[in-house]
């Protein structure tokens, strides 16, 4: 049988994947896209919190698939299995990725993020570099992901934000509740300027995608209308619509093939319900397989051409892995404050908070000194059910049954409303927070597991920490109680970047300005993995922008079809 | 940063109690579950008795929820062990009794029980499974005529699921 190449194949179906597959397919090109995961179809999403937020459901079973995770404990470095610490870094393993769960709030990174360095030098125990392009090259496609994803919001000036070529975003904000407005009044008291914030979520019906019908649960689902901009709403179906794409779900790439030193000629594929192996061939291959993970299958595809991992001659491989810094609080508004008819208003199911502050981005202050801040967004305590009640089970430091678990739960749910802020700071790429191979445990299907080391550089949480204190004044200020913040060092494992930094020097970076490896030509890593900073804003917007260009140059190399 | 070990699964008192917790086929757990379900059910219908401000244990069947679901493939097996380990250890604490004590004794064992560290966190997980069984989608049994989300005044969301765990 004669066997099939594709023009490219890619790893991974989530935002990077799905917008280098859209290019490609539209351009001409037959593309594979290898997802691990399953398909789940619009019409099958639900919003069944057992099953999707209690339950590894749409993740691998840590018994089955698994990290260790090395932390310092006593002076040493200690690494547990995850299937020991239940911590999984697994995040939606399914056709479209992650970009099925989130909840979309949209922001760009701002031009000094591409020049950090530059901008505030060096920290000591950072090893930050400025990026090897500017806002001014990615911007257009950041203009392309909001036309092609469906970006909803308002335009509103504010020195921090980022400049764009289009006037305005291509839908109307998503609808708000009236706690938005309470939000803009009492930010304005306290000199503060309130945002509404972009959201990769319909607010209005597009070709064969429907409005947000506001359903109370968002983040952590699939969306029922396909409102949101996911890359499998967004990408893949009009990818699979062109007749280009073979989309091959539960299939888990083992490694990469590398037949001589400057090129890829296969991926090493395993069908995940039957068991079998194949080859899958190509011209390209692009990694989109999340940070952590594409750094870890180009580790385990060392071969004698490549013997610290495939395209690792710098030896950066999987090193400066950063996350997204910062934390997150909140606090009550409660009924015998606000009075019935407010509070009725307020419990109005479904509608958004939509608030963001960009003011303490960049900070430049007299007594508090100038260093890079982070974005805040604003949003209602997410609405699932069970976490709600399971935060009502302590008192006095005993569990609470019968009649006084009765009263505080319900009392939770009708007296009050809770309001969270989230805040975004650059987490410092720094010498302990890489991913390796760990040297004796290995996945259900016989690979080395990702080891990653975590550690912040202790900017990250005095950022954090001050940010925060504004942010619960803005709580105080609209009468909220109960107000806390949860600032720490812990990673969020849903928004993770680098490990295959990008730059213009070899011996110091895995990718060219492109993405592309230096030791590879024929290979591509488009996810997060390319970052060398993360940026203060959540990465959904930049891994979209930057996978479109990506996907543009790789058009150029293969020549237009 | 604190790691969540799962040492704290361990109830070192039962280690010879071994051979039920093994148990991989459903059929060796629900002999397992069978021999314990008693002590659970107790615990359940003390912590969401009847007419209080939520719904029972009893009406929403809430220890039979805790079983299909510890049963399903999705459930964590260190926790099913667990949590079949901690009902033998509160059984013979109290001396096999206990979903016989009136409800001041049964409260007073669980109490009791709540302050060792291992029954402290047993406890916290039929509590975490109760809660599961009272707001979760009814098609997964419990949480009947949605009388769990109507004693909160609220709802899940659209569209509700057709099958339980998305048919996996």
């Amino acid at each position: 049988m004669r066997k099939e190449v594709y023009d490219v194949v890619i790893v991974g179906s989530g935002a990077s994947g799905g917008a280098v597959a859209y290019t490609l397919c539209k351009a001409g090109y037959r593309v594979a896209v290898l997802e691990k995961g399953r398909f789940i179809r619009r019409e099958e999403f639900s919003k069944d919190e057992l099953a999707y937020v209690r339950r590894d459901i749409i993740t691998p079973s840590l018994f089955d698939e698994y990290h260790t995770i090395e932390e310092r404990v006593d002076g040493k470095w200690v690494a547990t299995p995850t299937y020991e610490s239940g911590w999984s870094f697994w995040n939606g393993n399914i056709v479209g990725g992650s970009s099925n769960l989130m909840s979309g709030m949209f922001h760009r990174m701002h031009p000094d993020d591409f020049r950090l360095k530059s901008k505030y030098g060096a920290i000591a125990g950072a090893n930050i570099v400025d990026w090897p392009i500017s806002y001014e090259e990615m911007e257009p496609y950041y203009a392309l992901a909001e036309t092609l994803i469906g970006i909803s919001g308002k335009v509103q000036k504010h020195p921090f934000e980022p400049p764009r070529s289009t006037p305005d975003f291509p839908q109307p904000p998503t609808r708000e509740n009236i706690v938005s407005k309470w939000f803009d009044k009492r930010c304005k008291t306290l000199g503060i300027t309130s945002l509404v914030t972009p959201r990769a979520i319909l607010s209005e019906n597009r070709e064969d995608r429907h409005a947000c019908y506001y359903s109370n649960f968002c983040g952590s689902y699939g969306c029922g209308s396909g409102a949101k901009g996911s890359s499998r709403e967004a990408l893949l179906k009009p990818a699979l619509a062109t007749g280009n794409l073979t989309l091959m779900s539960n299939t888990h790439v083992k490694f990469l093939h590398a037949p001589e030193k400057k090129r890829v000629a296969y991926a090493v594929a395993v069908n995940t319900l039957t068991g079998q192996e194949k080859k899958i061939y190509g011209t390209i291959f692009v990694l989109a397989a999340q940070a952590h993970e594409s750094a870890r299958l180009l580790l385990n595809s060392a071969n004698r051409y490549h013997p610290d991992g495939l395209a690792n001659s710098s030896k950066e491989l999987g090193k400066n892995l950063v996350f997204s810094g910062g934390g997150a609080g909140q606090g009550e508004l409660h009924r015998e404050s606000l009075g019935e008819k407010e509070f009725a208003s307020l419990m109005q199911r479904g509608l958004f908070v939509n608030r963001s502050v960009l003011d303490w981005y960049f900070i430049d202050h007299w007594w508090d000194g100038r260093f890079k801040g982070g974005l805040v967004e604003f949003m209602f305590e997410h609405q699932n059910i069970i976490s709600r009640a399971l935060k009502c089970t302590e008192e006095e430091g005993k569990l609470a049954w019968g009649d006084a678990l009765g009263e505080k739960v319900t009392n939770y749910f009708t007296q009050a409303k809770s309001i969270r802020f989230e805040i975004f700071t650059d987490w410092l790429p720094n010498d302990n927070c890489f991913v390796s191979l760990d040297e004796t445990h290995k996945d259900k299907y016989g690979m080395p597991v990702g080891k990653l080391r975590l550690q912040a550089h202790p900017q990250d949480v005095r950022v954090g920490r001050y940010i925060a204190q504004k942010c619960e004044k803005i709580l105080e200020e609209m009468g909220a109680k109960n107000i806390y913040s949860a600032i720490s060092s812990d990673p969020p494992q849903n928004l993770i970047a680098g490990g295959c930094r990008f730059g213009n020097d070899p011996k110091t970076s895995v990718l060219n300005r492109y993405c592309q490896a230096h030791d590879v030509p024929n290979l591509f890593v488009a996810d997060a993995s390319f970052m060398p900073t993360g940026g203060s804003v959540p990465y959904s917007w930049t891994i979209y922008a930057n996978a479109l260009r990506v996907a543009d140059h790789i058009v150029q190399l293969l020549g237009k079809r | 940063m604190q790691m969540r070990r799962r040492d704290f699964l361990i109830f070192g008192s039962l280690l010879g109690a071994a051979t039920c917790l093994e148990a991989k086929e459903s059929s060796s757990f629900a002999k397992a579950f069978g021999s314990v379900e008693p002590t659970i059910r107790a615990v359940q219908e003390h912590m969401f008795p009847e007419n209080g401000m939520l719904p029972s244990a009893v009406s929403m069947q809430a220890t039979r929820f805790l079983f299909e679901t510890m049963q399903h493939k999705s459930f964590d097996r260190d926790i099913r062990k667990f949590v079949i380990e901690g009902a033998k250890e509160l059984a013979l604490r109290e001396h096999g009794k206990f979903p016989c004590l009136p409800a001041e004794e049964k409260e007073r064992a669980l109490r009791a029980y709540e302050e060792t560290p291992q029954g402290g966190r047993w406890l916290s997980r039929i509590m975490i499974l109760s809660m599961e069984a009272l707001f979760s989608d009814p098609i997964y049994g419990s949480n009947i005529d949605e009388a769990g989300w109507k004693a909160l005044h609220t709802e899940g969301g659209q569209p509700r699921p057709s099958t339980r765990y998305i048919a996996l």
